[in-house]
């Protein structure tokens, strides 16, 4: 029995010994294709790849490789925009007419020529289907009866763009850069419309492709898509179509990955090429490893820290400014935020128009107190914040709590999940909230509308702008804000956005504490891989291996 | 004790004295009973060794201000972040805010006892109650009230904790309520089996006759009979307790920042796991060992306590 028993395992023993030879002749680690990319990324938020439609982080990146504008950001200096498909454009003297001329023989990826017929559709449908992110061109003044004359081609290669006032030319042009703006190819979508029975919401007979365009593809972008699969995969070609600099590889290929442990270990072994969502800990493994690189970029979300003015002790100016100077500011920027975020105070992100980098407030317990006195709360008092249950506003709210202590000031946390906090936020009923915002569109105006203008503090307010959350009754700043979107002198326009930052770096109920870095993890090998200023300017089409 | 050892006319000694099967007073009685009950205690040695861990939880969570090196709610995020076990003045390292775990255990262990001293005392006596007169009325009364008990044992303890807490606002208070709310039917079930047991005994018949009313022959017949199983039941329970308020305070739903509940901070440590384990892995050390010293309590308890092994 025994004999046997060793007969058999020197049997099993040799083969193992035998497989192991044979698996060493193999190389070690699966390695990606040469003309291929692979990315890890968590992009569970797309929910449909419809340019009309997505407003989604992921989606953003998707829409803007795979389609074109009219006009982009120009990534050396973000406060400039540059031609796409326009090769020039010209604004009338009163403001409101915007000629645009496109580039002599574009196609779409389908084949099919590229005309300003294609881009005055594109507005129309953006317009009509009004999907979330159709305000970004309603706010100019377009509806879905005037949108054919306010946005139409008078030539093939002339498309004439009509705004309801004389807002800053860069204001315009910014907009018409979001993706919501980008050309789809009107002949092919029009094979694939589906008939609607139209109702109030809806006054039209179909649908515009919007159905087909989900998961379909009708663009001109220097790659085409090939194939999406929710929380699976998202495939994309090359376009040899595209009428720029063709993309250096001939595929890249998304693979839905939730966990930031998991993207790591994928990438160490060479499974993809980028990781798109490492946390600090596993950021700082990457870059300790020769084979790895990590790429990163501000981003336009700002966090905060904002004071409900219904609440009497937080409407107090010396309480604003003594919570100004309890914050570690420091320490956080060091420990909690390090590599994901970086320490700002205004609320508009580097590399938007008007930015103004300015950073007065340190932790300061002492100052806060002598404020506090001032205010007639030497003693303290008891306040609440509610804080969303993920990082790292928890660790940034536990933080606050304590250096808050050292002033006296209770500070109780409310935790909640997203839904919840926001509710809570938006229903004005918060003490203090903890939060993000991010902007909507790469132009001043997105943030310092929701900063700085409140046209109707009464809780039954229309616009629900983080000045209206917190109660803060600012008409001066609404006047400015909007005076603001009129300037048609950019310089005069950066100064007036400068100035507005000051007001709330100084009195606004705002603790603005950080502004987003977007990292991703890239192996050594790859050439030009880039993150850009926003979330629609991570361009994979110069990336090579 | 000298006193008694000094009388001449007994000339007993005190282990004697307690355990004499013929004692001059209630008192004797009852000492000698416990005395009983310490001998078949102790010679379990691992139901002293939890008696011990119990003991010494008592203890440092009342020294907890003097015992602890650091403030356990004021950290130094610049300096001591993350700081491995046996870092100088940092015995057990630091956690994502700065803050000296050591300390946070200690402080932690106040209100583990907290959580678990309050359900104690809030279910137990619900459950004591509520069995008892079930099953000394029977009928309809035993009925409902049992019918009651049946919902609460058809979940899960920690899911109706959840969702108790869940409507309540999230809070240690809360957290402390709910556990209680949800622990009490098992209890109900022992202290009814009991009455059950003793109800048409002699001796309730006497007490009967001699014209007690209902609810006196309950409090002071009935339940005195229910409470030594009880206290088992409860010593084996507490483990479970302090799961379930390390459980709530896990998911959020507990004791809430700043406050060093231990539940919470195996949360706050889940993010470093993989780079540093220390973090996450005292809290739970910390939950393994007071669990661990109340299962071999109450097991021990249960045995010295069971009647049927009572010798005399």
């Amino acid at each position: 029995m025994m004999h046997s028993l060793n007969k058999h395992f020197r049997v099993l023993a040799t083969s193992a010994a035998m497989s192991l030879i044979v698996m060493a002749g193999a190389p070690a680690f699966a390695e990606t294709p040469a003309d291929t990319l692979v990315e890890g990324f968590a992009f569970d938020d797309i929910i449909s790849m419809d340019p009309g439609e997505a407003f989604e982080l992921s989606t953003a990146e998707m829409t803007s490789n795979t389609y074109d504008l009219l006009v982009r950001l120009d990534l050396n200096d973000t406060s400039k925009i540059k031609g796409d498909l326009a090769e020039s454009w010209t604004v009338s003297d009163d403001g409101l007419t915007y000629t645009f001329k496109l580039k002599p023989g574009l196609k779409f990826a389908s084949g099919n020529p590229l005309t300003a017929e294609d881009v005055a559709w594109s507005f129309e449908r953006a317009v009509k289907i009004d999907k979330s992110p159709a305000f970004i061109l309603t706010q100019f003044g377009l509806t879905g009866d005037n949108v054919t004359e306010k946005a139409k081609a008078t030539d093939e290669t002339t498309f004439v763009f009509t705004v309801d006032k004389p807002y800053a030319p860069s204001f315009v042009l910014n907009c018409l850069t979001a993706t919501v703006a980008s050309v789809v190819d009107k002949k092919l979508v029009l094979e694939h419309v589906e008939p609607v029975t139209p109702s109030d919401e809806y006054k039209y007979d179909n649908d515009f492709g919007n159905a087909w365009l989900k998961t379909g593809y009708a663009g001109s972008g220097a790659f085409k898509l090939r194939e999406w699969r929710a929380n699976e995969v998202v495939v994309l070609e090359r376009n040899d179509n595209y009428h720029g600099e063709k993309a250096g590889l001939a595929r890249v290929i998304y693979r839905h990955m939730k966990e930031s442990s998991g993207q790591r270990l994928a990438l160490e072994a060479g499974d993809i090429d980028v990781a798109r969502n490492l946390e600090p800990g596993d950021m700082d493994a990457v870059s300790k490893n020769a084979d790895l690189a990590l790429a990163s970029a501000p981003k336009g979300t700002v966090y905060y820290i904002s004071l409900n003015q219904k609440n009497a002790d937080l409407a107090k100016p010396e309480v604003i400014e003594a919570f100004k100077y309890l914050v570690d500011y420091d320490a956080i920027g060091a420990t909690l935020i390090k590599g994901i975020g970086e320490i700002h105070q205004t609320f508009l992100p580097k590399g938007v128009l008007g930015e103004l980098d300015e950073n007065p407030y340190k932790l300061d317990v002492a100052k806060a107190k002598e404020l506090l006195a001032k205010a007639g709360l030497a003693d303290g008092f008891s306040v609440t914040m509610d804080v969303r249950n993920t990082q790292p506003v928890t660790g940034i709210a536990e933080s606050f709590q304590q250096t808050l202590g050292q002033a006296g000031v209770k500070l109780e946390i409310l935790p909640g999940d997203g839904k919840q906090t926001l509710t809570k936020y938006r229903a004005r009923t918060h003490d203090m909230y903890i939060g993000q915002w991010g902007q909507d569109y790469f132009d001043p105006n997105s943030n310092a509308e929701t900063f700085t203008t409140n046209p109707d503090n009464s809780d039954e307010g229309k616009n629900k702008t983080l000045a209206w959350r917190n109660a803060w009754d600012v008409p001066e700043l609404t006047e400015e804000t909007k005076a603001a979107l009129l300037e048609k002198d950019n310089a005069k326009r950066a100064e007036m956005y400068q100035s507005l930052q000051k007001s709330v770096l100084e009195k606004g109920p705002f603790v603005i504490i950080f502004q987003q870095t977007e990292v991703a993890g890239y192996r050594a090998n790859l050439k030009n891989y880039k993150l850009g200023p926003s979330f629609d300017t991570n361009y994979v089409g110069p990336v090579t291996k | 004790m000298s006193q008694t050892l000094q009388d001449p006319p007994r000339a007993l000694s005190r282990r004697e004295w307690l355990m004499s099967d013929r004692p001059q007073s209630r008192l004797q009685a009852r000492l000698g009973r416990a005395y009983m009950t310490w001998r078949r205690f102790s010679a379990n040695r691992l139901a002293v060794a939890g008696l011990c861990i119990i003991v010494l939880l008592v203890l440092l969570a009342i020294f907890a201000d003097v015992l602890a090196p650091h403030s356990p709610v004021i950290g130094d995020l610049g300096g001591a972040r993350l700081l491995p076990p046996g870092t100088e003045g940092y015995l057990l390292g630091t956690d994502d805010q700065g803050r000296d775990i050591l300390s946070r255990l200690l402080h932690g262990s106040r209100l583990t006892l907290l959580v678990i001293i309050l359900v104690a005392i809030i279910a137990a006596p619900i459950g004591l109650l509520v069995g008892a007169i079930s099953g000394y009325a029977g009928g309809w009364v035993d009925a409902v009230l049992m019918r009651i008990t049946d919902i609460f044992l058809a979940f899960p303890k920690l899911v109706l904790a959840l969702a108790f807490v869940a409507a309540m606002g999230p809070g240690i208070e809360n957290a402390i309520l709910a556990i209680a709310i949800t622990s009490w039917p098992p209890y109900a079930r022992i202290a009814r089996a009991e009455t059950l047991s003793v109800r048409n005994s002699d001796y309730i018949a006497a007490v009967r006759l001699m014209g007690a009313s209902p609810l006196r022959v309950v409090l002071r017949h009935v339940m005195p009979m229910c409470v030594s199983s009880l206290i088992v039941r409860v010593t084996l329970d507490m483990a479970g307790i302090i799961l379930t308020a390390a459980g709530l305070g896990f998911l959020g739903l507990g004791a809430q920042p700043p406050l060093p509940e231990w539940g919470a901070m195996i949360a706050s440590g889940r993010r470093f796991i993989l780079d540093q384990w220390w973090v996450a892995t005292m809290p739970g050390v910390a939950i393994l060992i007071v669990s661990l010293g109340f299962n071999l309590l109450g097991d021990g308890l249960r045995d010295a306590l069971d009647p049927r092994e009572s010798g005399q």
